[in-house]
């Protein structure tokens, strides 16, 4: 516990003091302003296409971020040879892990909240102020994203050697789940027969963190009426009182497995040396 | 918003507790009588005898709790049942008909048990009839009209009495709360109908008003055959199949109605028009419904101000030509407008959300057309279960690498960049917006944003600034 602790302090240290972090912390802050202004334009509260706007844009910019800083931060402790002077020492590679984890979370966070306190100080200023309940879904929808993405950051980060590789295989991931994601499946499925199509859209759905948190938020936005007949089951589910908590469970879930996931591949690699 | 869903709760409850309450006590009753005058030919007062023994002009106040029926009254009188008499009716006969003109009901509360073919609580054969919180429930008709000119209709209660022996009875082979047939100059006002066949019919009937009335759970909450220069405005429906069906009329003014929620059937819509002409619909609110607004055959109508929310298909037109849509919101439908086989409509200067517009001159009008992509209502229409990625991000990537046979979609000429500022409102109520709130949004997002911004900068200091 204390070995997990000092390394996600030092992580956090190391994160904090990295010009990367605040390259990242003005993207998102401009970024979140922006955001601001464009729906300000409209107040429409709930579920509409400006908020689905703001998802997409949310979208594009958090995944991508939180890919690099948690690959980049994994695969330097092999580059810098710090990982091979850690493993002398009598650290558990699951406590090194989670240390990771959480340490880059908080830094992730930071960079978001950060974005979202300007922003609502900034939107309350000039008297542009945003429906409460939908800044704290945009918030929850950010945090929830740079969650799950570091999980699949961590394995990036495992499986490469270098930041090269590293900075490769986020962009294809990041591609992939975000924006090649709906063209690919359209045309996968589209060649398997009909009835299977809903069943296995339901499963990749659950294995792809962006759509994941997209559909929780739109459906928690009031939307879950643009989903059609087909998924009501779900809408119904989510937006019980319990749904909240379901969501947070299968998230908690995801993250376990994929940490379960990267100690293995970890684990292999200290024994082999 | 959220007061009057809760008036609808308190209407909806209320009809079912008279509902109740008319079923528990008509059987007792029925009983009791039956076992005091074991043997007479009539054991409830016979509400004829008081009719036939009235003079023209005269009020009768009916101070019994329970009377048989059928009754035609005959002679202009006018019956006050005070909100507390029942009259119940076994015969296939309409339980009250009124056959001369002036004739006023009040507050009587009506059983009519025996289904099939017209049988009805109230028929009207004269004009100038005036029914007035009547509370009917009918296993036929509620209120017919035929040939009855200058009719007031107002106040009343009709819903649907379920026979013993059958459970459910189909919407179709129901019969319909109000129905006219060459009947004039009516006024139909603040009348609550639900689970009937249709609300409201209306057919060859023309000049009249039909406004304030809440209809519920029928199949057609108002329907119009054949109508001309009518207004129905400010009626509210929900959970119909579709919520007014307007067909084969002509110069009528509907506005200020809400529909909301007409989706359980695959012909479902908020309202629909079939061979309209030279109408004007404005200022409606459709929400949730399967189809907002759908147009069908008509021309030269124009659609001004309404407020298309939430709907699987905001608009479709069929078939339609020469209509004017102006100053519309269109605001989160899955598919905002769809046109089949549809010559020009003149679509301009409403208001879609995911429009992207720019305003050059300042005139509140984009200089940009919105052409609305088919991309996504193509796909799903193949396969639904890609409804799923509504606005995904990779689907609004897709969509905008195809531009096939652009000049032929459904296009605005001037988008307008703002929405309008009153359907803005019904958009709050959706979603989990709405809570009871302590403090005012301000102050709590004042509040909540300081935390964060302060927490973060807290923590960059600490472990990112400072030498430690």
């Amino acid at each position: 516990m204390t070995d997990m602790l000092q390394v996600a302090k030092r992580e956090i240290k190391i994160g904090l003091r990295n010009p990367w972090a605040y390259s990242f912390l003005i993207l998102f802050s401009v970024f979140s302003i922006s955001l601001l202004l464009v729906n300000s334009q409209n107040a429409v509260s709930g579920y509409s296409a400006i908020t689905g706007s703001m998802l997409s844009l949310i979208l594009y910019l958090l995944p991508l971020m939180t890919l690099f800083l948690g690959s980049f931060s994994l695969t330097g402790e092999k580059e810098e040879g710090s990982w091979q002077l850690l493993s002398t020492y009598p650290l558990g590679t699951l406590s090194f892990l989670i240390g990771k984890y959480v340490g880059l979370s908080v830094v992730l966070l930071t960079i978001v909240s950060f974005g979202y306190g300007l922003m609502g100080l900034i939107s309350v200023l000039i008297g542009k102020v945003f429906d409460v309940s939908t800044y704290l879904l945009f918030f929850a929808f950010s945090c929830g994203l740079v969650l799950l993405f570091l999980a699949i950051a961590l394995f990036v980060g495992s499986l490469s050697k270098n930041r090269w590789q590293a900075l490769t295989f986020s962009v294809m991931i990041w591609f992939f789940t975000v924006i090649g994601w709906t063209t690919i499946l359209i045309s996968v499925l589209g060649l398997l027969p009909y009835l299977w199509i809903k069943p296995l859209l339901v499963v990749l759905t659950f294995l792809n963190p962006a759509e994941l948190v997209r559909l929780f938020v739109v459906i928690k936005l009031g939307g879950g009426s643009v989903l059609g007949p087909e998924y009501y089951e779900w809408v119904n589910w989510i937006q019980q009182p319990g749904g909240s908590l379901i969501f947070f469970a299968v998230c908690l879930a995801w993250i376990g497995c994929s940490i379960a996931g990267v100690h293995w591949i970890w684990e292999r690699g200290r024994s082999r040396g | 918003m959220r007061s009057e869903r809760r008036v609808i709760f308190q209407v909806l409850a209320w009809v079912l507790l008279l509902n109740l309450a008319l079923l528990c006590i008509a059987p007792s009753v029925l009983a009791k009588s039956l076992a005091k005058d074991a043997g007479l030919p009539s054991p409830l007062p016979s509400l004829q005898q008081l009719v036939d023994r009235a003079q023209p002009g005269d009020t009768i106040v009916l101070t019994e709790e329970k009377y048989a029926g059928p009754v035609i009254v005959n002679k202009k009188l006018k019956i006050d049942g005070r909100g507390t008499a029942i009259l119940s009716n076994d015969t296939a006969e309409a339980a009250i008909r009124i056959q001369a003109a002036g004739v006023t009901l009040r507050g009587i509360n009506i059983l009519q048990h025996p289904a099939g073919g017209e049988s009805a609580a109230i028929a009207v054969h004269a004009n100038e009839a005036i029914l007035e919180d009547v509370k009917i429930r009918t296993a036929g008709f509620g209120i017919l009209l035929r040939d009855a000119d200058h009719a007031a209709i107002r106040d009343n209660v009709i819903s649907w009495l379920p026979a013993e022996d059958t459970a459910d009875t189909k919407l179709g082979q129901k019969g319909n709360g109000i129905d006219l047939y060459n009947s004039h100059h009516y006024r139909i006002e603040q009348n609550t109908i639900a689970g009937m066949r249709d609300g409201i019919y209306l057919e060859n009937s023309h000049r009249g008003n039909v406004n304030n009335n809440r209809l519920y759970s029928s199949r057609y909450g108002i329907h119009c055959m054949y109508v001309e220069k009518t207004q129905i405005h400010n009626n509210q429906g929900e959970f119909n199949m579709t919520g007014a069906m307007i067909m084969g009329v002509r110069d009528i003014h509907v506005y200020d109605n809400v529909f909301t929620k007409q989706s359980s059937n695959v012909n479902s819509q908020g309202i629909l028009l079939f061979d309209v002409q030279n109408s004007v619909i404005e200022r409606n609110l459709v929400e949730g419904n399967r189809v907002g607004i759908y147009i069908e055959l008509s021309k030269d109508n124009q659609l001004i101000e309404n407020a298309i929310i939430r709907n699987f298909i905001g608009i479709q037109f069929k078939q339609a030509e020469d209509n004017k849509v102006q100053a519309n919101d269109f605001v989160a439908n899955v598919i905002e407008a769809e046109a089949t086989n549809s010559g020009e409509n003149e679509i301009h200067g409403n208001y879609w959300d995911s429009a992207q517009g720019l305003d050059l001159n300042n005139d509140g009008i984009s200089e940009i057309p919105y052409a609305i992509n088919p991309f996504y209502q193509q796909l799903i229409a193949k396969t639904p279960a890609f409804q799923l990625f509504f606005q995904s991000p990779g689907m609004t990537f897709l969509s905008d690498m195809y531009a096939d046979d652009r000049e032929h979609w459904t296009t605005d000429s001037g988008p307008r960049m703002k929405i309008n500022p009153l359907s803005a409102m019904p958009a709050l109520s959706s979603g989990d917006a709405g809570e009871v709130k302590v403090l005012s949004d301000q102050t709590f997002i004042l509040i909540i944003a300081s935390l964060l911004l302060g927490t973060a900068i807290i923590t960059i200091i600490y472990s990112g600034v400072s030498k430690s």
